[in-house]
């Protein structure tokens, strides 16, 4: 029986979970790590390349070796950090990139040609035979983890919210800042990536308004939470970008509970804090090996030693109030090793030294720890003075906590649109921008003082609550009393020779050692963003948060160049892993976007259609009563229509009424041809144009009244032509007398085709109707009444038969349908009606692809009328009447039976490289009973030629003939009958 | 610019509009007036729709470099202005 662990974010209370098979208890509050390193647990992956093995480095996001798979596969996460994991009863965790398990590591024979794996090895290397013949094995090996097979995590919620301030980070500055804020009356939001607020007042010995930290801390927030903010712990501002920022919060530190913010405030405080950094020796990628600040929150937060006998390494004054604390907690503290010579310590740095020196610490000025010792974990350290003035002792411990300073986590500010600068006295970049609206406070600023962090905070809540608007009375900074200031040496590494630097970690989480780099430079490599590519530095989770930082500045080192000069790689969002469900949200299967129905939907799902999306639109394909496939009920359908007749569901149709005074001009100046010259009830076949002179769309235009038009446009393009209409009306228009008013939805059509198409509609329609029907020519329109609703009847055809589009009142529609049906109609399917149109040359979005322009569409006699409308001047152009530009032309196979396929390449030869033209839609035809087709042809190949048809991926190489479009009633009498 | 102030609806989401078109600023020639745009560092006037919204048509005059908006109006008074 252990004895309960006390810490800052600890309940007494048990729980128990599994770390690769075996079982662990932990206390709630516990993270995955701290209860690892509590149990004794040092080793939790192995690296990705060189498969070493690691242990937790840190207590952060920007943990590079203790990343966990949560759950089993095939609905695992994987990836999390163990640091950021915290525990719930029962949970499943393994280690990473190891197998067949993690002591026993059969690719950790990888180690053994460690030295022939440098940066580029991949490149170099997997060359022979070729890539293709060592893919797999690499990818087994390669990467991260491994990808969950499906998702068991329920949907996350998402929040669109605002806010007059919103704080990143609720540390020091940041509740500063939110207070100050607050207090003006501006609405605030705070965000805390860690489940309770303080930041590094969590552990510092700190007095605050003459109180601790801590009662500080929790005054502070009381009075966020009576001025009305909103604070959120467990939640990171992952990304953000012109003004919207992303707030992920997993409160479990799980997936699975996640919720995604996008927030806008009217003014923004950064005070994301820092990330430690730490330092490159020998091996100091081993268990043991961990951050000095992760030392000082496992024993605050959890209770937990990272070590018995602890060397400390840093090359700033801050470790010497840490080393106090870190024995105050009772761990031994073996070695104090500080960079910079003696007389760059501060007095009462010293003074700390000198009471540890006599309790038999070493306390090592001007040294640096040359190596970590042992094997699987630190037994010892290799510690040696930096100017290499006297030989390095052996020190025995086990744990090295390193500090090498604090890089500002400006990632937001950059990714928001942000600049950055390097700051000397901190050795960092931190965030440099004029902007009004995101202000960076606190250590994320660079400040390493107590005193100056809750000044900042307090002036950039002031500032941010001015800028939304709010002001109050002048707020006062509070007192406080700290650490001291650090005054950091910039200090990278230790000295090594030129063989020991492959051991020498710069990004444990890519295995980037100094060789890499110095390797990486050698071969002309020189910018860091190349340096990022060639070697994965700053790849993964890392961002340049831990290892990122550390390359660059050796990288400097090597180049001979300051870190500045050098920069860091792009700091790419999210700060954290997001899970791909958090970022779907509620997007996802059937929400992923919505389906628009027609009012004959179901009576076509019970009647045994087969559904086909046409964009939103769901409309039926065939029908399984036709034959089991698409091709076949297809055949069927078609067949039909010309021997008796069908009926289709042609509701999706896109219906646009254009109404008023000026309805007529404007239209003529919206189509190829004149609008105005249409009848009151009658219609016409219209192109539209872009302005550019190419086709967008084609329909059929109704003049109901003298100052009334309805326009039929594409089903897939009725949102865009609205649009369309819009533009012009609002503003070349815009002093022109006209509505436009999509009435889609309003009006359901069925479509009546076949030579039996005017019996049935008329018995259906009944004895009102008779005169009217028996009357109408073809392109006609009637208006009138059925049970009381309004019903349009146009005659106009898109199969080439006598046909009739029926627009009824949706309430309607499925009366007259089953009519239809039960007057001996039989529904067709979309299938069908592209065979139908196909033999009738008719165009649909295959040919009106984007790059046809009316000529090329066999239009040009409609070109010619000269109508001034949009589009029109630039179908002039020279290049749209070449010879070699494509005509739409008709294509039968030569042997009258063999197939081929929309998009085959048409050539003049059976070897020639250089089409002249294409297929842009083919089927088989029953009423030809052979494979017909479109294609846009150069116009230098007249009509009767043979061409080759060239597909040979699909198998699909035939030749065929040059024939007119229309292969079927070329006369169109059927139609007109 | 994040946000767009619609004259009929006040402030709203970028996503809620949809660009159309950057203005032609040389010439009259139809070829012009279609292909040809003078880039400017900080001025770029844009036609958008309020697509998920009132449908209103926008003038926009905006800041490329900085994504200031100048002018935001409605396209309907281009004549009149």
């Amino acid at each position: 029986m252990t004895t309960r662990r006390k810490g800052a974010r600890l309940s007494p209370e048990t729980l128990g979970f599994t770390f690769d098979g075996r079982s662990y208890s932990a206390q709630v509050g516990d993270t995955a790590a701290s209860a690892l390193l509590a149990a004794g647990v040092r080793a939790m992956g192995r690296s990705v390349k060189y498969r070493r093995l690691r242990g937790v480095m840190t207590a952060g996001p920007e943990e590079p070796n203790a990343l966990l798979t949560v759950g089993a596969k095939p609905a695992n996460v994987p990836n999390v950090p163990a640091t950021q994991l915290k525990l719930r009863d029962g949970l499943v965790l393994e280690s990473q990139n190891r197998w067949p398990t993690l002591r026993f590591d059969l690719t950790a024979l990888l180690k053994l040609g460690s030295a022939y794996f440098g940066a580029g090895f991949y490149y170099k290397t997997f060359i022979w035979p070729k890539w293709r013949f060592w893919e797999g094995l690499i990818r087994r090996l390669a990467g991260l983890g491994a990808a969950p097979g499906r998702s068991d995590l329920p949907a996350p919620s998402y929040e669109h919210t605002h806010c007059d301030v919103l704080v990143a980070g609720a540390g020091a500055a940041g509740l500063a800042a939110a207070l100050a804020a607050a207090r003006t009356g501006a609405s605030v939001v705070l965000a805390e990536r860690e489940p309770s607020v303080g930041g590094e007042l969590e552990f510092e010995t700190a007095r605050v308004e003459g109180r601790s930290a801590g009662e500080w801390t929790c005054a502070a927030l009381g009075e966020l939470t009576r001025l009305g903010a909103r604070v959120l712990t467990d939640t990171t501002l992952v990304a953000g970008s012109t003004g919207e920022m992303v707030l992920h919060t997993e409160p479990a530190g799980m997936p699975g509970s996640a919720r995604l913010m996008k927030v806008r405030p009217q003014a923004l405080v950064l005070a994301t804090g820092a990330v430690e950094r730490f330092m490159a020796f020998v091996d100091n990628d081993r268990p043991g090996v961990f951050l000095l600040g992760a030392a000082e929150r496992y024993l605050a937060r959890y209770g937990v030693a990272v070590g018995q006998r602890i060397v400390l390494f840093a090359n700033h004054d801050r470790v010497y109030a840490a080393a106090a604390r870190l024995a105050a907690g009772g761990l031994q503290i073996v070695a104090i090793v500080d960079t910079r010579v003696s007389g760059a310590v501060d007095a009462q740095s010293r003074e700390i030294a000198a009471d540890f020196a006599a309790r038999g610490t070493l306390c090592l000025a001007g040294h640096a720890v040359f190596a970590a010792l042992g094997g699987d974990a630190v037994t010892g350290a290799l510690i040696g003075p930096t100017d290499g003035s006297a030989a390095a002792q052996t020190v025995r411990c086990d744990a090295i906590a390193v500090s090498g300073g604090w890089g500002p986590a400006i990632h937001a500010a950059v990714q928001e649109g942000g600049l950055k600068r390097y700051d000397e006295t901190v050795s960092a970049f931190v965030a440099h921008d004029a902007s009004q609206w995101r202000i960076t406070a606190g250590s994320a600023n660079g400040a390493m003082q107590l005193g100056v962090v809750l000044k900042q905070g307090v002036e950039a809540g002031v500032a941010a609550a001015k800028h939304a608007g709010h002001r109050g009375p002048l707020a006062a900074v509070p007192a406080a009393s700290g650490d001291p200031a650090p005054h950091l040496e910039a200090y990278w590494r230790a000295p090594a020779d030129e063989r020991q630097e492959k051991n020498q970690f710069v990004d444990p989480q890519n295995d980037v050692t100094v060789a890499d780099l110095r390797a990486t430079l050698a071969e002309g490599f020189i910018d860091i963003e190349h340096v990022k590519r060639y070697t994965a530095l700053g790849f993964g989770t890392d961002q340049a948060k831990l290892g990122g930082q550390l390359g660059a500045a050796i990288v400097a080192e090597l180049r001979g160049e300051t870190v500045p000069a050098v920069g860091t790689s792009r700091l790419r969002p999210p700060f954290h892993p997001v899970t791909l469900r958090s970022i779907a949200g509620h997007r996802f299967g059937a929400y992923l976007r919505p389906a628009r129905v027609t009012p004959l939907h179901d009576w076509h799902v019970a009647n045994g259609a087969v559904m086909e999306a046409m964009g939103l639109w769901m409309r039926p394909r065939f029908y399984l009563a036709n034959g089991g496939n698409p091709t076949d009920a297809g055949i069927v359908e078609a067949g039909r229509v010309r021997t008796k007749g069908g009926i289709v569901d042609g509701s999706t149709l896109g219906k646009i009424e254009v109404a008023g005074p000026d309805a007529a001009a404007f239209l003529d100046a919206m189509y190829l041809s004149k609008a105005s010259t249409i009848k009151v009830g009658r219609s016409k076949y219209m192109v539209n144009l872009r302005e550019d002179g190419i086709v967008l769309d084609d329909g059929i235009v109704l003049r109901m009244a003298e100052d009334r038009f309805l326009a039929t446009v594409s089903t897939g393009h009725a949102d865009h032509m609205l649009s369309h209409f819009e533009h012009y009306r609002e503003t070349e228009w815009s002093a022109a007398r006209i509505t436009l008013t999509d009435v889609t939805d309003a009006w359901a059509v069925i479509v009546v085709a076949g030579p039996e198409s005017r019996a049935v509609l008329t018995s259906v329609l009944g004895s009102p109707w008779h005169d009217a029907l028996a009357g109408l020519r073809h392109m006609d329109v009637t208006a009138g009444q059925h049970e009381g609703h309004d019903v349009t009847v146009l005659r106009a055809s898109f199969s080439g038969e006598l046909a009739f589009e029926l627009h009824c009142r949706p309430v309607l529609a499925v009366g007259l349908w089953e009519a239809l049906v039960g007057a001996g109609l039989a529904p067709y399917g979309l299938e069908a009606l592209d065979i139908l149109r196909l033999e009738k040359g008719y165009l649909v979005s295959s040919e009106m692809d984007g790059q046809t322009t009316p000529i090329d569409l066999g239009m040009g006699s409609l070109v010619a009328l000269g109508n001034p409308c949009v589009g029109r001047a630039l179908l002039d152009r020279p290049a749209f009447h070449e010879s070699h530009r494509g005509r739409l032309v008709g294509v039968r196979s030569t042997d009258g039976k063999s197939p081929f396929l929309g998009g085959a390449q048409l050539t003049q030869d059976a070897v020639s490289a250089v089409p002249v033209g294409y297929i842009t839609s083919s089927a088989y035809s029953p009423a030809l009973g052979e494979w017909i087709g479109l294609a846009l042809v150069a116009r230098a190949v007249p009509e009767g030629n043979m061409l080759y048809v060239r597909d040979p991926l699909r198998g699909g190489d035939t030749t065929v003939k040059v024939v007119s479009p229309v292969h079927y009633d070329p006369k169109s009498e059927r139609m007109k009958s | 610019m994040s946000r767009l102030i619609c004259p009929f609806c006040g402030p709203r989401e970028l996503r809620e509009f949809e660009f159309h078109k950057t203005l032609p600023n040389a010439g009259h020639t139809p070829f012009e007036q279609v292909y040809l745009r003078v880039d400017s560092l900080t001025l770029s006037v844009e036609h958008w729709q309020h697509i998920a919204g009132c449908r209103a048509w926008l003038h926009i005059e905006r800041n490329p470099s900085t994504g200031e908006v100048l002018v935001c109006r409605l396209a309907r008074s281009e004549g009149v202005s």
